[in-house]
């Protein structure tokens, strides 16, 4: 009951602006994309993945609703719950019959539960509440501690560790490009950046070396540079995701278009995490490309509410929000395309999956949230 | 720095990355996008394949062996099956078929999506059900493929062979091959598998939801080449009778044998015969008992019969892999290298029983020798075939009467004379020229090299016995003591066919075809000639030949000393009802010595007719017991056919080595 009286509260602090239209637009029509994708990439194999995905899309819609209306300061105090929730769903996936060979779901019946999703906001609202000065008015007088650092690392290291363990290196990367942007932005000096680039340069690279990873996952990042070290596996799934988009060429071969490689389904995954191979086939460079500028309108529009936010926890709320998003496009669409390795990180808004799509919209409604209580003066939050 | 300016550092960042993404894109799309395209369309088609019958087989006559008919099989195509779909079809069509579901699973999931696969052969009956119920399965074909029919059953198995579906080690070998497509797994079927197999046809066509949306023009299938074999249905029939016969003759006489209180250790199951042409080194014949119905492999062979007819060593072609000590049918080698390279006798003062004026030997039953070590097992040597005293014996007279003490002595004066000198090995070199210790070269599959036993090889195997002490040891404990484990007694135990020393049927029958010639060695065949599908036969390529130098004077001594053999000789008895051209016939006995607890090998060896050899015979009963008793009956049998006489029974022939 608290929440619905914050939302009056918001609703009389606002200043009579509305929704950030065009992060929503942009979204809606994402979405739109991403079940046209979906239902062009399953319809010949009898699966209702179009269908499911309709039920996540408006529940996401509504849930984003519903966020945006939520003062994202009261997420201070919730924190260490939502911390500890997050973390025992973690564990608890453990508890599950892997689904090949992966343990990263909570069955619920309707639909299995990811928390690694939802993990990557809490963690991204606990980096933040930690990150900013907690008092308003505050000004921090030294820009970064160490101790702060080291406190980062282990908000983000327990997750990650579990994730890890699901295993997912993918969305574990994830946690490490966050922290890496948000640390930047709280104000990180250029030396502390440094170190903390090459420290995690040295850390993958020990993974690798001490066998901290399964050989599957070592085989996807030699696959980018031969796809035959596992033709039959992840290297088919490069190949044939390579040549699906590649013979999209410049104008695609049109919506639902017969005869193509995403029809015949010669890409594995490709209603998930192959997604882009079916906009690359059908739609064509110039289809790609706009769906590139519609995630870069995104980012841009994150990065407007960070300048404009009401103070700096929502400010690098929306920096770690933007850096999630960033991160997942980078790496999904690279590795359909071959400069990525296979990590199995999905496309924001156009991978099948309810858990990503309504933590998508969850991030994006707390952005929202950021804007409808932004400052009256642009840039001026850094005194807040 | 600023706040706003660390944002703009990173969208500028952010810009990049997505910049690179983009750059990608253009090169993947519009750059080589047009390559991509080609392949993509590519993969879409499917390919239906058509299968081209196998040639067929024939023997030298023009008799049909082996043949292929088309039969009505079962395919399932994957194409053209919904996902919903698939479960109802495999319970539908397996109870049809009478197969078992979880079968049928395995070999849907095995061939993968778009996949297509035979799931078995039906009879007319099931294929006509099929086709009233195609309704409730979709994807299902009945089609035509071809079938092997084997005409003459278990007759010439090891030679004809038979198919199986390829395994890993064929799929390596040739990844082109179809797995779901038999090919040749043994005897000539595998040999000239690539010969005997066609060309499979077939359309491309692309399918949509189970209907064909696009096809191209097929190709049609091509029969694959039919092969003429060297060897004649008849002869053959009468051999593999006749081996079959002698080991039967084999175990009547054992039971005698045992009777008469002789200690017998097992019974005799196994006998191989071989007829080459003596000129062209043609297999007129090759039989090996027992043997298998290669039919069985296109009905369906158990698991269970299987291992009892592999317990049996039914597969095994013995004429070309059963490997025994020739025993004294190789004193036709040593007889002619004595006389070709002049071998000296020992020296009378030395050795007792030598006359160096006559070339004689003393045939008393023991040679006595120096109680030295060169011979390694003790100063006496008692031949315990001929124990009694034949008199002074020439070669000639030796080789009649099988005299192990002349060769002995032939062996031991090389010994003297030439030991740890390039000579040493003479007997042996002349044994490798004629095809001993290595394999013919046959057109069939399994062929086993045997054993030429020198002082290199024993040096060899000691070195091997001493790394490896837990293998099974090759040589006694005590020769690994010795500098050199090769002694004087290794070089008496070859020259009459013992020891060491192991070869095949086939190769006695080709070093006794190059006596019988002057010299000549030619890789043995069993395929005469090759016919394209509407082709006349196109005669083979003759194996590769070599010369071995043999003068006439000795080639024409030693087949008239063969033919003493079977008139007055070892084998007069099993040879005395031979009928007509019986002085054309030359022979040779052996018994070869198998080892503890073991019986006797039986061997035989004929040559005929001696004015111009035509035929080498080789018989081998396999722990047959004497050589003269059990192997030469039946190779007078199979000669006597030969030569065109009426072949009599085989029956037991008089007891000699």
């Amino acid at each position: 009951m608290a929440v619905l009286s914050r939302i009056r509260e918001v609703a009389v602090v606002r200043r009579g602006t509305t929704s950030d239209k065009i992060l929503m637009g942009t979204m809606v029509v994402l979405s739109g994309l991403g079940l046209l994708m979906i239902y062009s990439a399953t319809k010949n194999n009898g699966s209702f993945s179009m269908e499911r995905q309709m039920i996540f899309v408006a529940a996401g819609v509504i849930l984003y609703f519903v966020v945006s209306n939520i003062d994202y300061r009261e997420y201070r105090g919730w924190v260490p719950i939502a911390s500890g929730i997050i973390l025992v769903l973690l564990v608890a996936v453990f508890a599950f019959d892997p689904i090949e060979n992966v343990q990263r779901w909570i069955p619920l019946g309707f639909f299995n539960l990811q928390p690694a999703e939802f993990a990557k906001v809490v963690v991204i609202i606990a980096l933040a509440s930690l990150l900013a000065p907690p008092v308003r008015g505050e000004i921090e007088r030294r820009q970064l501690t160490w101790v702060k650092i080291g406190q980062a690392i282990l908000i983000v290291a327990i997750p990650g560790y579990l994730i890890l363990k699901e295993p997912d290196l993918g969305t574990a990367l994830v946690f490490g490009f966050v922290l890496y942007v948000m640390l930047f932005a709280a104000g990180g000096s250029w030396r502390q950046m440094s170190i903390l680039g090459v420290g995690g340069v040295l850390a993958a690279l020990a993974m690798w070396q001490f066998n901290f990873l399964e050989e599957y996952q070592k085989n996807r990042v030699l696959i980018l540079f031969d796809p035959n070290v596992d033709p039959l596996g992840d290297g088919y799934n490069l190949i044939q995701s390579k040549l699906a988009i590649g013979s999209g060429q410049l104008f695609g071969r049109g919506l639902f278009a017969e005869g193509t490689q995403t029809s015949f389904e010669y890409v594995p995954e490709q209603e998930t995490d192959f997604i882009f191979s079916a906009v690359g086939e059908q739609l064509g460079f110039i289809g790609a490309i706009l769906v590139l500028i519609a995630f870069a309108i995104i980012i841009w529009r994150l990065l407007v509410i960070a300048v404009n936010a009401r103070d700096r926890f929502g400010a690098l709320i929306a920096v770690g929000i933007a850096a999630m998003v960033v991160f997942h496009v980078f790496v999904n669409i690279g590795m359909t395309v071959g400069i990525m390795p296979i990590t199995g990180l999905p496309l924001p808004f156009l991978s099948q999956g309810g858990s990503f799509y309504m933590a998508m919209t969850l991030s994006l409604g707390i952005a929202n949230s950021i804007w409808l209580l932004r400052t009256p003066v642009p840039g001026e939050n850094q005194l807040t | 720095m600023k706040f706003a300016l660390r944002l703009t550092s990173l969208g500028v960042v952010f810009v990049t990355m997505f910049a690179i993404v983009g750059l990608r894109l253009w090169f993947v799309q519009v750059a080589e996008g047009p390559e991509f395209a080609e392949q993509a369309e590519e993969l879409t088609w499917i390919s239906k394949s058509s299968y081209a019958p196998r040639g067929d087989i024939y023997d030298s006559q023009g008799r049909q062996l082996v043949t292929s008919r088309l039969v009505p099989a079962v395919v399932v195509d994957r194409t053209f099956i919904q996902p919903e779909q698939r479960d109802d079809l495999i319970q539908n069509l397996s109870a049809i078929i009478g197969m078992d579901p979880d079968e049928l699973d395995t070999l849907y999931e095995k061939a993968g999506t778009n996949g297509r696969f035979q799931v078995a052969t039906v009879s007319a009956d099931t294929s006509s059900r099929i086709s009233e119920r195609l309704d409730i399965l979709p994807g299902v074909e009945v089609v035509d493929v071809p079938e092997r029919v084997y005409l003459v059953g278990p007759t010439m198995a090891h030679v004809i062979g038979h198919l199986g579906l390829p395994d890993k080690s064929d799929t390596d070998a040739r990844p082109e091959l179809d797995p779901s497509v038999r090919i040749g797994k043994l005897g000539v079927e595998r040999i000239y598998d690539e010969i005997l197999e066609g060309t499979p046809g077939g359309i491309d066509y692309r399918v949509r939801e189970g209907e064909i949306i696009d096809e191209r023009p097929g190709t049609e299938p091509l029969a694959g080449s039919s092969i003429y074999l060297t060897l004649d249905l008849e002869l053959q029939d009468l051999m593999e009778m006749a081996v079959e016969e002698g080991v039967a003759l084999s175990n009547q006489v054992k039971d005698a044998e045992r009777a008469a209180g002789e200690e017998i250790f097992n019974e005799t199951t196994r006998g191989a015969a071989v007829v080459l042409d003596a000129k062209t080194f043609e297999v007129l014949g090759i039989s090996s008992y027992p043997d298998f119905d290669p039919q069985l492999f296109v009905t369906g062979l158990d698991a269970a019969k299987f291992a009892e007819l592999q317990d049996i060593q039914a597969f095994n072609n013995l004429a070309i892999s059963g490997l025994y000590p020739p025993a004294s049918t190789f004193k036709a080698i040593t007889y002619t290298v004595k006389e070709e390279e002049d071998l000296p006798l020992p020296n009378p003062e030395e050795v007792e029983g030598i006359d160096i004026a006559n070339q004689q030997v003393h045939c008393d039953g023991t040679l006595f020798l120096d109680a030295n070590a060169e011979v390694g097992s003790g100063n006496k040597k008692t031949d315990w075939y001929n124990p009694r005293d034949l008199g002074w014996l020439d070669i000639h007279g030796a080789l009649e009467n099988s005299c192990n003490i002349f060769f002995w002595n032939v062996a031991l004066g090389t010994w003297r004379e030439f030991q740890n000198t390039p000579r040493e090995n003479v007997i042996q070199d002349w044994a490798k020229a004629l095809g001993y210790g290595s394999t013919t070269g046959i057109d069939l599959t399994g062929e086993a090299a045997g054993i030429v036993p020198t002082r290199e090889l024993f040096e060899e195997w000691k070195l091997f016995q001493l790394d490896n002490p837990d293998l099974p040891p090759r040589l006694e404990p005590t020769r690994l003591e010795l500098d050199s484990p090769w002694l004087g007694g290794d070089l008496l135990d070859f020259a009459i066919g013992q020891g060491a020393f192991v070869a095949t049927p086939l190769q006695v029958a080709v070093s006794y075809a190059a006596l019988a010639n002057g010299g000549t060695v030619i890789e043995p065949r069993v395929v005469k000639a090759i016919q394209a599908p509407g082709g006349t036969p196109e005669p083979i390529e003759s194996g590769q030949v070599r010369h071995v130098e043999i003068s006439e004077a000795t080639r024409q001594a030693l087949l008239q000393d063969l033919n003493r053999v079977v008139t007055t000789g070892t084998a007069s008895t099993a040879f005395v009802d031979f009928g007509p051209g019986l002085d054309q016939v030359g022979g040779k006995t052996g018994t070869g010595q198998a080892g503890r607890n073991k019986d006797n090998h039986a061997w035989f060896v004929a040559v005929a007719p001696i004015d111009d050899p035509q035929y080498v015979v080789v018989v081998l009963i396999d722990e047959g017991g004497a050589g003269s008793r059990v192997a030469a009956p039946v190779a007078r049998h199979i000669l006597q056919y030969l030569m065109g006489n009426e072949p009599t029974p085989i029956v037991a022939g008089a007891d000699a080595d």
